[in-house]
């Protein structure tokens, strides 16, 4: 494990706050939120519902401004959305009058290319994520994992450094979930990217991450940055190590606290 | 990557095209194509019988009439309608008629799907423009064909004018809404590409907005029909409309019918090109909604 000195650091987060104004006065989403992302790290997320994970992620991405603080990106503080990163989207969004190779290729339309150079552009992409046979389908014709992969290419083919995945896998079952984090898992291998992951499953963050930062509710701010001392390549055989189990398992013990369990404030 | 196999409660359409979803990937098949083939027919068959009663029973009633100076049956106002349409009068009498519609109507619908995408988009705009939408919204638009005819007079300028007034609101509103729902997470998608304002409108804004759009050219086209129809028979006794109060006059009911007849079959196709843009402009949106 490299030792996380702070000299390797691509995107910083200091002093970030979000409020909104509520019938019953300001509400506190987030609060003196600090930590930094090295460079080519794969860094996850987790936190109970509600606790401004997305939006902190959004705010990376540049579609939310924080009311105060500062977020930089390689030194440079992050006015709105900028073309060294991507997002990959909880629901996938996908345009449903397009296929899937226009789909594909709608970041770099998006960037100014015609449609016609971004389908031809989008093609590895496409290929890299095993969907080839189906450039010309439709998403409504695709299974969910199927078009997360779509959601998953489009975010690549602009070529990112950073890639900010919003519980990507969420909205999938169980069994493709796992199969769309082996995946993952190789494509980042291959990749080295560096990539901040928005989860509330506890097992994804351990088993895809080099940190994992917890998030503590109302208001949301960081409780604690965890290692994840697992050798890289990884493959499924480390879920059942037991540094695995110890991580998740304390992963479980902070997150039961948060959500109101009164077994958890029980003395052990 | 391997692609998961058979996610069996995704149910993924068959394209007839090629057929090129195969078992691989789950899909639910054999069966369902044939299935929804013969519902097709089911809907077709009540319409068919359904106009078919409605013909048989103005048939008898018309024919239990002792005299056709007032209810004619649907066979007698056929055969009126035939031999009208072996009259130069009529076919000039459409003309007249149609030419005016097809300024106005054009113009409704250029100037309310822009209208309704520059409202849907901006919240200024919609505050603008808005005091005005709801008065024509609430003004029954018959009241404005004679103060149209006394600005215009009786040519071809008030009568696009009173077409056009007929169809633009629905067009507009039908538009802005369409705009004002677009989903939101598909124009936060587009923005997190670092689109520009109008890259996001063409390629995401404009296509997710098409069913409001047409659905506003659908009832659109169909008010600017009436309002073709009203403004002749109201005030300029033109086209189509002259030969109405004509036969109204005569007592030719049997004509009278058949001109009434000519226009509805006017708006028949009218409502069935306007559907089938519609379709097809918007075909992923009914594709879609079959599909879950």
């Amino acid at each position: 494990m490299e030792v996380r000195d702070g000299t390797g650091d691509l995107i910083e987060i200091q002093n970030i706050g979000r409020q909104f104004n509520t019938r019953d006065g300001t509400f506190e989403a987030l609060k003196d939120v600090n930590f930094a992302v090295e460079d080519k790290e794969f860094f996850s997320i987790i936190g109970p519902s509600g606790c401004g994970k997305t939006t902190l992620l959004k705010m990376v991405a540049g579609l939310i401004k924080p009311s105060s603080g500062s977020i930089t990106v390689d030194g440079q503080p992050v006015v709105g959305p900028g073309n060294d990163r991507a997002m990959v989207f909880q629901h996938f969004v996908l345009l449903p009058w397009a296929d899937v190779l226009t789909n594909v290729g709608f970041g770099l339309e998006m960037r100014g290319l015609s449609r016609k150079e971004s389908r031809e552009a989008a093609k590895p992409f496409l290929d890299r994520v095993g969907l080839t046979r189906f450039s010309e389908h439709y998403p409504h014709e695709l299974s969910g994992g199927m078009q997360q992969r779509v959601g998953l290419a489009r975010a690549l083919a602009v070529g990112p450094d950073i890639l900010l995945m919003d519980e990507p896998f969420g909205a999938l079952d169980a069994q493709t979930r796992q199969l769309m984090q082996e995946d993952l898992m190789r494509l980042w291998d291959g990749e080295q990217k560096t990539v901040i992951f928005v989860t509330h499953s506890m097992d994804e963050a351990a088993y895809l991450s080099d940190r994992v930062l917890v998030m503590d509710t109302h208001p949301g701010t960081v409780r604690e940055i965890l290692d994840v001392p697992l050798p890289r390549p990884r493959d499924e055989s480390v879920r059942r190590t037991p540094v695995f189990n110890e991580l998740t398992a304390h992963m479980w013990h902070e997150l039961r606290g948060m959500m109101g369990d009164p077994t958890a404030a029980a003395p052990e | 990557m391997a692609l998961e196999q058979r996610e069996g409660s995704v149910p993924v359409v068959a394209h007839q095209t090629g057929g090129a979803v195969d078992g691989e990937v789950g899909v639910v098949d054999n069966g369902t194509v044939s299935i929804e083939v013969a519902h097709r027919w089911v809907p077709w068959l009540f319409r068919i019988g359904s106009v078919g009663l409605v013909l048989l029973i103005w048939e008898l009633y018309g024919r239990a009439q002792e005299t056709t100076l007032f209810f004619v049956p649907f066979t007698g106002v056929v055969s009126a309608l035939w031999e009208l349409a072996q009259t130069a009068e009529f076919w000039d009498a459409y003309r007249q008629t149609l030419i005016p519609f097809v300024w106005g109507w054009l113009l409704a619908l250029v100037v309310g799907i822009a209208l309704g995408l520059l409202i849907g988009r901006f919240r200024t705009f919609e505050a603008i423009t808005k005091p005005y939408v709801t008065f024509l919204n609430a003004l029954p638009v018959s009241t404005l064909v004679p103060i149209a005819v006394i600005l215009l007079g009786i040519g071809y300028a008030s009568r696009i004018l009173v077409v056009f007034l007929f169809g633009v609101i629905e067009v507009t509103l039908n538009t802005a809404a369409g705009v004002r729902y677009v989903n939101r997470d598909l124009v936060e998608m587009g923005e997190s590409f670092n689109a520009t304002q109008w890259r996001l409108f063409r390629k995401v804004i404009l296509p997710a907005s098409t069913p409001g759009i047409m659905a506003g050219v659908r009832i659109g086209t169909g008010r600017a029909v009436v309002g073709m129809v009203v403004v002749e028979i109201l005030l300029v006794a033109v086209g189509m409309g002259r030969l109405i109060l004509r036969y109204r006059g005569r007592f030719q009911s049997a004509e009278l019918f058949a001109v009434v007849l000519a226009l509805i079959l006017f708006g028949i196709v009218l409502q069935v090109v306007a559907r089938r843009i519609e379709r097809r402009v918007s075909r992923w949106k009914y594709e879609m909604e079959r599909a879950t």
